[in-house]
């Protein structure tokens, strides 16, 4: 589309015009609805729909041609991968094709639960720091504090002190998490508390939680929704370490890190206990990643032309 | 500038405290009865009773925590439940390994990950930038061991061009010692790559628009003259900030690097702390590590202001 129209001027002769500018605003194709939404960001259909295969995958884990993910098997043990073991069998004849299917399950409830909780926790500790003056030098000295002990060794020190199971796994990396969740939020809450919306409101005598409730808090929402994808993706990756290094769920739960953590000592002549779990995790982080880039580009667009 | 300086390394104090307050409340503060569950399933109720006493569970909070501080500033980490060494002297031994590791990939990071935020943002929109921003997204998504052992597959295994496993001290030469880095490095600075290649292209995106950078153009300086002199100076604030706030995705990327690569090292020395449950070992590389991770950060502030005169307080 051309902002030149075609009239036509009689031109004197021995002028020479010059050539029609180019444009500068190209026109953008506005799509509609949720097809045309996906379709304007791509990202966000490529990463959503490998998300939904995991979670089906997870969901329906029993249909797909598993066996008992915690069946030992001691005479098939380390069986390379075979149209009867897809993914071949560890130490102790389990079938790691189950054991991995099922593991979908162990980390997308960790990455979701994670993501979920910490944001909570987040947004009610930034909302009431960001707003609230003098509670928010106490509280950002505490997360300055927690901020500065890596994410993983806090939450290798929690889990020293805890027995194993999935629940303390997603208490530790929620800890872990808050600090920066809430630090984000803040930043979010001291740039809206200065709009002319909140001043209206704070003269025409609204209380504080109504004004937090009405007009900071649906504003907060974009960027947590994005920082949220993002919390998984690292939740996901931090449970795997843990599980990798000891520290995480329990060695009867099939989970990725440790189907690796038992596929460790082996690696170098049976790489295939270690290369499933970790390709289904790498595919897994990349799905909740690009999800996360596509919601920012959609969301945030100022954001998105600088990252 | 001296005050500010002054000023900022005062304010790490709080900060630290904070730190030490919260590692050594989590004795008391996490769910369950922790000598019981350091103790093990077979423990006998002596054991727990022995293990109570050790780590002070059976003294008042505040006491116990102003004896634990006041040791810690006397070097005194505290003792190992499991072999009754010293916290300190058992840190002292694998340290080694472990800030090799950290300053080699720190460098490699730098060195790749620098120029090629620098390349995105001056071909922004083009397919060089689109090959590396992608490149960024893997690199946040691969986890560190499963880029360890595809490296270590691929060099080690197949072409035997490195080691596959092990350390060698630097003592015993430079490249003997490198030899075992190199691919620990690579697999670890991944992420680090992603996060700084990133950071650095935003920032050198917003300074290319900015009027000196035409004037330089219009005055006829040559493109890298423009892109490392003019523009990566000014850019050089935010991407300083995040290889500083970065570390803390070193340290925990060593503990699992350390794993795969069989590197004798402080993250060996936490897995190990964690199967045994010797809480006072974790709590040891816990604090150091964060004090590492605030020492860095307030030397980049230092440097900063001093290296970058629009920066005044």
């Amino acid at each position: 589309m051309s902002i030149s129209t075609t009239r036509t001027i009689p031109v004197p002769p021995g002028l020479v015009i010059a050539p029609p500018l180019p444009d500068l605003m190209l026109p953008v194709k506005v799509r509609r609805g949720i097809i045309g939404f996906l379709r304007n960001h791509p990202t966000v259909a490529i990463g959503g729909a490998l998300l939904l295969c995991l979670v089906l995958i997870g969901i329906f884990a029993p249909y797909l041609g598993t066996v008992d993910p915690t069946a030992i098997a001691p005479a098939k043990r380390t069986r390379p991968p075979s149209a009867l073991y897809w993914f071949g069998t560890d130490q102790l004849g389990r079938d790691i094709y189950s054991r991995v299917l099922y593991g979908t399950r162990v980390s997308l409830t960790v990455g979701l639960s994670v993501a979920f909780f910490a944001t909570l926790a987040g947004l009610a500790i930034g909302l009431v720091s960001g707003f609230l003056r003098w509670a928010d030098g106490i509280v950002m000295r505490f997360m300055d504090g927690l901020m500065s002990i890596p994410p993983i060794l806090l939450a290798i020190a929690l889990m020293a002190l805890t027995r194993g199971s999935v629940g303390n796994v997603i208490l530790a990396i929620t800890v872990a998490e808050i600090p920066r969740v809430s630090r984000l939020v803040r930043s979010v809450v001291l740039s809206l508390r200065e709009q002319p919306y909140v001043d209206a409101a704070v003269a025409s005598g609204t209380r504080a939680p109504m004004i937090i409730l009405r007009h900071i808090l649906p504003n907060t929402l974009a960027p947590m929704l994005v920082q949220a994808t993002y919390i998984c993706a690292s939740a996901m990756i931090v449970e795997s370490i843990l599980s990798f290094i000891g520290a995480g769920t329990p060695p009867t739960i099939p989970s990725w890190g440790n189907i690796m953590a038992e596929g460790r000592a082996l690696w170098q002549v049976k790489p295939y206990i270690v290369f499933f779990p970790a390709a289904f995790l790498s595919v897994t982080v990349l799905a909740v990643n690009l999800l996360g880039d596509g919601l920012r580009d959609a969301l945030d667009p100022r954001m998105a032309k600088s990252l | 500038m001296v005050s500010y300086i002054l000023r900022r390394i005062l304010s790490t104090i709080p900060v630290m405290a904070i730190v030490a307050l919260f590692v050594f409340s989590l004795l008391y503060i996490a769910p369950g009865d922790p000598a019981v569950v350091i103790a093990g399933d077979q423990a006998s109720p002596a054991d727990v009773e022995r293990i109570r006493q050790s780590l002070g569970l059976d003294r008042p909070f505040l006491v116990q925590f102003g004896t634990w501080v006041w040791n810690i500033l006397h070097g005194d980490l505290g003792t190992s439940i499991f072999t009754s060494l010293s916290v300190s002297s058992m840190i002292a031994q694998r340290i080694e390994p472990t800030l090799s590791l950290m300053m080699i990939t720190l460098i490699l990071t730098i060195l790749i990950a620098v120029p090629l935020g620098v390349v995105a943002a001056w071909k922004a929109g083009s397919w060089v930038d689109r090959a590396i921003m992608t490149f960024a997204v893997f690199g946040f998504s691969l986890p560190v061991f499963v880029v360890g052992y595809v490296l270590a597959y691929v060099f080690a295994l197949e072409f035997q061009w490195l080691p596959v496993q092990g350390y060698t001290p630097l003592s015993e030469g430079v490249w003997p010692w490198l030899q075992n880095l190199i691919l620990p490095s690579i697999a670890l600075g991944c992420v680090y790559v992603a996060l700084i290649a990133r950071i650095t292209r935003a920032s050198m995106l917003e300074v290319l628009q900015q009027d000196y950078v035409r004037t330089a153009r219009a005055k006829g300086l040559g493109q890298r003259g423009i892109l490392f002199v003019h523009a990566l100076k000014n850019a050089a604030v935010p991407i300083v900030t995040v290889i500083g706030i970065g570390i803390a995705l070193l340290i925990g990327g060593a503990v699992v690097t350390e794993s795969v690569f069989a590197i004798p090292g402080l993250g060996r020395l936490t897995i190990d702390a964690i199967l045994r449950r010797d809480y006072p070992v974790i709590q040891g590389i816990v604090l150091l590590f964060s004090f590492l991770y605030v020492l860095v950060n307030l030397l980049v502030d230092v440097v900063y202001t001093l290296v970058d005169p629009r920066i005044r307080y």
